[in-house]
């Protein structure tokens, strides 16, 4: 085999490093996106057998926004294995727990149980904020687009950006709220 | 002992014959005593061990004339009686054929004595180095620069290839020579002898076209680096690059993966005056430097060779 057939072998079958901001993302929906990365589903090569997964590096996980009242309603259920070990979390009961456990269960339910899932599980890497070890910073060369635009927040502008925003119509003088 | 075993052949060949063809309607069941005899059948055969290779020469049926007159219409060939079968006859083979003759002579001193072939194929080898050697030296110049022209004429005329296609061309059967199993550099050279055959049959032009059709197409769907590969590639291409017409050649690091991991992977291209003239990946950053050159050398040197040549 020359040395072109081979690096061509190396460069196809390389392992890409993804980066992927969670803040303000619906966890369900990014699991979806994030599992063809991680599986290698976006590649032309993809073959169940074939070992094509990425990694991916999901930064601010403590950020997520889940739809709805989904903070209050979902439930993680949990069983000990022994009588009367069941027990039942709400969603903001588990974030509190653990910030990267919600998307990590999403991702893990997004896939099939089969004997690779655990295996692909290990590429992804999850921090609850912004500060990823260097070793791990150093191999990314991706950035994953996320799902939603993050818009800013009212409280997040100065005083002055919201008394300059051009206004269609204003309250009175005279006017009072209450 | 060979009697022997030729019986136990044929007898358990017979057996299985009848077993394996059983005609249904007559026989119900196979009887008891087969089983135990196929058995001991096949311990005596396993005993005496693998039957020795034969020469196909050696069979009953074996017709030399018409595999003579077959291997030419064969291959759609004419070619001369005589001096094919000469080019099939080796050195080995007369002086194996002279040395029998000379003891069947000390034992039975009244008999006639027998036809032995005097003319070996010698000066049919030497001929069909020469074509072959003229030959791809006119092929391959006009298709390839000048070392790797060097190094695809070395693996064409290698007894390897010679004798692989040689072999597929139906001759290790035809060869008259000491050796058996025959080996490698005897196919190789009853090759030559057969390209010199062809030559003094339907002349050069014909001799020509068939190493086109039968030994220039091996190099089909092979790639070139396979075959011929500078041993530093940047070096090599940094050295030819001027000639080339290629000034201030400068790799530049396209793209970096995993890099803090064994399975790191960069992407170097060489760009010369801006432009983008070769591609490569590696493991290493001089890896890919260098298979960046040898993407240069591939897509520069080799490719416009061709284009420059059907031009003129």
């Amino acid at each position: 085999m020359s040395a072109l057939k081979r690096v061509q072998q190396w460069a196809t079958f390389a392992r890409i490093w993804h980066i992927y901001d969670a803040t303000w993302q619906n966890p369900f929906e990014s699991a979806a996106l994030l599992k063809k990365y991680l599986m290698g589903l976006h590649k032309p090569i993809y073959h169940p057998l074939a070992d094509c997964g990425d990694h991916v590096v999901v930064i601010n996980c403590s950020e997520i926004a889940l739809p709805g009242d989904e903070w209050k309603k979902r439930v993680y259920f949990h069983h000990t294995g022994y009588p009367g070990g069941a027990s039942w979390t709400l969603a903001w009961e588990l974030h509190k727990k653990n910030p990267t456990l919600i998307l990590k269960k999403a991702i893990y339910h997004n896939m099939r149980g089969n004997l690779q899932r655990r295996y692909t599980m290990e590429r992804l890497h999850l921090f609850p904020n912004e500060s990823v070890p260097d070793e791990v910073m150093k191999n990314i060369s991706n950035q994953i687009r996320q799902i939603r635009p993050v818009p800013k927040r009212l409280d997040h502008y100065t005083e002055d950006e919201v008394k300059e925003f051009p206004k269609l119509i204003d309250y009175p003088k005279d006017y009072i709220i209450r | 002992m060979s009697i022997f075993l030729r019986n136990v052949n044929v007898l358990s060949r017979q057996l299985l014959k009848t077993i394996h063809n059983p005609r249904t309607a007559d026989i119900k069941h196979i009887k008891r005593w087969v089983a135990p005899t196929l058995k001991e059948l096949k311990r005596r055969r396993d005993k005496i061990g693998p039957e020795p290779l034969r020469k196909r020469s050696e069979f009953l049926e074996w017709n030399y004339d018409a595999e003579i007159y077959a291997f030419g219409k064969r291959l759609g060939e004419e070619f001369d009686d005589e001096i094919l079968r000469k080019s099939l006859i080796h050195r080995s083979y007369v002086i194996q054929q002279e040395l029998k003759q000379e003891r069947e002579e000390t034992t039975t001193t009244t008999s006639a004595p027998t036809e032995i072939a005097k003319e070996d194929n010698s000066h049919l080898i030497e001929a069909g180095k020469e074509i072959i050697k003229n030959y791809l030296n006119k092929a391959l110049q006009n298709q390839y620069p000048e070392e790797p022209a060097e190094a695809l004429h070395k693996y064409l005329t290698a007894d390897d290839m010679l004798s692989h296609v040689a072999k597929h061309l139906g001759l290790t059967d035809l060869i008259l020579s000491e050796d058996f199993p025959v080996e490698n550099s005897t196919l190789a050279r009853t090759f030559e002898a057969v390209i010199g055959a062809l030559n003094e049959s339907s002349g050069l032009e014909r001799a020509e076209l068939f190493l086109k059709d039968f030994l220039l197409t091996q190099l089909s769907d092979k790639d070139i680096f396979d075959i011929w590969e500078p041993e530093k590639p940047y070096e090599y291409f940094i050295g030819i690059a001027k000639e080339l017409g290629y000034k201030d050649v400068e790799p530049r690091l396209c793209n970096e993966s995993a890099t803090n991991t064994i399975l790191a992977n960069y992407q170097v291209g060489l760009y010369s005056n801006k432009k983008l003239i070769g591609l490569g990946y590696g493991e290493t950053i001089e890896n890919a430097k260098d298979t960046a050159a040898l993407d240069a050398i591939q897509k520069i040197k080799l490719q416009n060779f061709n284009k420059k040549q059907a031009l003129q």
